[in-house]
């Protein structure tokens, strides 16, 4: 048994190579890796608000040096044009009046008063930090987070399911029906391969974007969580492969997957937007395990049996449309 | 003529080509359609105060600038402000005034709000009779599209590509490739109804989609000469990609490799603002200078866009006369 599995581990190996699957997986590295450390770091930045003073006669003495001085009425409305989230102050009557392009009511509020705030600056107390990363540690981990996700819900997906197709092209199913091995081993090798390359990926993902010292202290927790999503997309690509009729059928389902799937996950679980019902979507638990793992929360013991149930589900599904599939071709 | 009809024939049975081909229409539409989305709450600031902590007159003063979430216990407030994916500043009462809590990782507009908001509540009457003039903004995610929309229409554009790709990978999985090889029929013909069906389809994609994401009028009329040129390089480009890839699954990789490409070179090069002789090399990815070009129409900068046509008009010349010298020595051979 042992010697069928490696048989059959390392001719999927070999297969993935020759379909470039691993070459595809460096190149997607090297990608996120540029895009994290040149683009995303670099452009993920939100200054607060700025604030143009428009005052001749220099009756505001006390202003904030975060007030940009503008000559005159124009040059004041031509700053506001060009940067519509900036506020306009304009001291040249006895009042100081506040000119600011519409935007949400909260945040227009906000904008005035602030603005207003930084002419009369007062020393106030700093607020108090009770978290443990800094704003770039929390970017990194965040869009490590993603990105490492997106590979392995969207890409991997497409990779298994991508080596099934043409081993079922190739008529491999079928001579496996009658190979003097048990019928798992030749899912096993599979999800195997690909549960290996998934975690090799993710600790290269992880230590190249989150930095050497922070990427292994949280490598533990991430390793586990991306072993349950891994062999989770595995199981579901394969269910799909098995199910579908030839590649093209899936590219539906992928695409169906990546865009109605992943979108509201992403927007709930990274920004302010929350759905209502988020919590009945599958992804969005998964996701926040992945996430909550680079931030260093425990996840509960609920969550760990809902995926562990989830996993051994997907294996029943999948082992029975592979023996249905092998009675097909046998 | 005959052999047009058959392949036009072969690719509308293609339910990838018909997705590839939908793809930027759906996504312009959406694109046209998101002002109607409410993201509004994405930049607002968001409180998180204790119970019975706060006078009334304050929760309601912090009202104006936010959602405000009352927790019941101090360790349900920590959570959420550590919280990574809110940006939630922590509200307490300190004597007469309030202090903030934050956790320290923000983005610099929520941080310096923390830092503001007791100078803003110890101001806040003299604030109350400030006169504020509200201007209207015409469209708030503007600038948002002004990006997207050429992305799109890249896309759109180099559609042709995965048409053609996909087109020469299923005839050689069926076989068709090599009946192909001894059909009575000249390379410049075969390459002919090769490129036309991908570059109709690549054109015809990028026109509706140009039409929904401008509201075509004759000033954009500039756009048909980079539409028709670019969908001329990606009909190449396809055939490329087609005769390289031993499978399918080959074939989708370099087709995402090839998307990517064109997608990333154009929007990194805008985002960063690349001059000198690295824009010039990044003028061999053939759809920069058709995202120049978009965005140089746009602009109304018709010198750039003229430029770009010139270097795209370069590309098509280059890329056939490149597949026709393999093609040939490859028969030879």
């Amino acid at each position: 048994m042992r010697e069928g599995f490696c048989a059959l581990f390392k001719k999927d190996c070999r297969m993935l190579a020759s379909g470039k699957f691993f070459l595809m997986a460096a190149g997607f590295l090297a990608l996120y890796t540029a895009y994290v450390n040149l683009g995303y770091i670099r452009f993920m930045q939100m200054p607060p608000y700025n604030v143009y003073l428009y005052d001749p006669a220099g009756t505001q003495t006390e202003v904030s040096s975060l007030v940009h001085a503008v000559a005159s009425l124009e040059a004041m409305d031509a700053a506001l044009l060009s940067d519509a989230n900036g506020v306009g102050l304009d001291a040249s009557a006895e009042a100081v009046r506040v000119v600011l392009y519409a935007g949400a009511e909260h945040v227009d509020h906000h904008r005035a008063d602030y603005a207003l705030s930084l002419l009369r600056p007062s020393a106030g107390s700093a607020p108090e930090i009770i978290g443990t990363n800094t704003p770039e540690q929390k970017a990194r981990k965040e869009i490590t987070c993603e990105l490492l996700f997106f590979e392995l819900a969207a890409v991997g997906f497409l990779g298994i399911a991508a080596v099934l197709f043409q081993e079922k092209g190739m008529g491999v199913i079928r001579v496996h029906a009658i190979l003097p091995l048990q019928k798992n081993l030749f899912l096993l090798s599979k999800l195997m391969v690909f549960l290996l390359s998934d975690l090799a990926f993710a600790v290269l993902l992880t230590l190249l974007n989150v930095g050497l010292a922070d990427g292994a202290a949280l490598l533990p927790a991430v390793l586990l969580q991306t072993a349950i999503l891994s062999l989770m997309m595995a199981l579901a690509g394969l269910l799909c492969a098995l199910l579908l009729k030839d590649f093209r059928q899936f590219t539906l389902a992928y695409l169906i997957i990546a865009i109605f799937a992943a979108t509201p996950v992403f927007l709930s679980a990274n920004t302010s937007v929350k759905f209502d019902w988020i919590d009945y979507h599958p992804f969005y638990h998964v996701y926040m395990g992945l996430k909550n793992a680079y931030f260093g929360v425990a996840a509960s013991l609920v969550y760990y049996i809902g995926s562990a149930c989830a996993i051994a589900l997907l294996f029943l599904a999948v082992q029975l449309a592979f023996r249905r599939e092998m009675g097909k071709e046998g | 003529m005959k052999g047009l009809k058959y392949q036009l024939k072969s690719v509308l049975k293609d339910k990838f080509c018909l997705m590839t081909f939908l793809l930027p229409m759906v996504v312009a539409v959406a694109l046209n359609f998101m002002g109607f989305i409410d993201l509004s709450s994405l930049g607002e600031h968001h409180f998180g105060v204790l119970k019975n902590d706060l006078p009334p007159h304050t929760a309601a003063w912090l009202e104006r600038y936010g959602p405000v979430t009352v927790y019941e216990t101090q360790e349900e407030l920590t959570a959420a402000i550590n919280e990574p994916s809110t940006n939630i500043i922590g509200v307490k009462a300190d004597g007469a005034s309030i202090k903030t809590v934050v956790a320290g990782d923000e983005l610099d507009i929520f941080r310096q709000a923390a830092v503001t908001l007791p100078s803003l509540y110890e101001q806040r009457e003299w604030a109350e009779k400030v006169e504020i003039q509200t201007l209207e903004r015409s469209d708030i995610l503007e600038s948002f599209q002004d990006i997207f929309i050429p992305a799109v229409l890249i896309v759109a554009m180099f559609m042709g590509c995965t048409f053609n790709a996909m087109n020469i990978i299923s005839e050689k999985e069926d076989g068709v490739a090599f009946v192909n090889e001894i059909l009575p029929m000249t390379p410049s013909q075969y390459i002919l109804q090769k490129v036309v069906v991908g570059f109709l389809f690549g054109s015809l994609s990028s026109i509706v989609t140009a039409c929904i994401c401008f509201r075509l009028s004759w000033q954009n009329f500039g756009l048909l000469p980079l539409i028709v040129l670019s969908s001329f390089v990606a009909a190449l480009i396809g055939l490329f990609i087609g005769k390289l890839s031993e499978s399918l699954m080959t074939g989708v990789v370099y087709i995402k490799i090839a998307m990517l490409a064109f997608l990333a070179v154009p929007i990194v090069c805008a985002l960063i603002g690349v001059n000198g002789p690295l824009a010039v090399i990044c003028n061999i990815v053939p759809s920069q200078p058709a995202f120049d070009g978009i965005m140089a129409l746009s602009a109304g900068n018709m010198g750039t866009a003229i430029k770009d046509i010139g270097i795209l008009a370069i590309h098509c010349a280059a890329w056939f006369v490149l597949y026709i010298l393999i093609f040939a020595r490859h028969k030879s051979e």
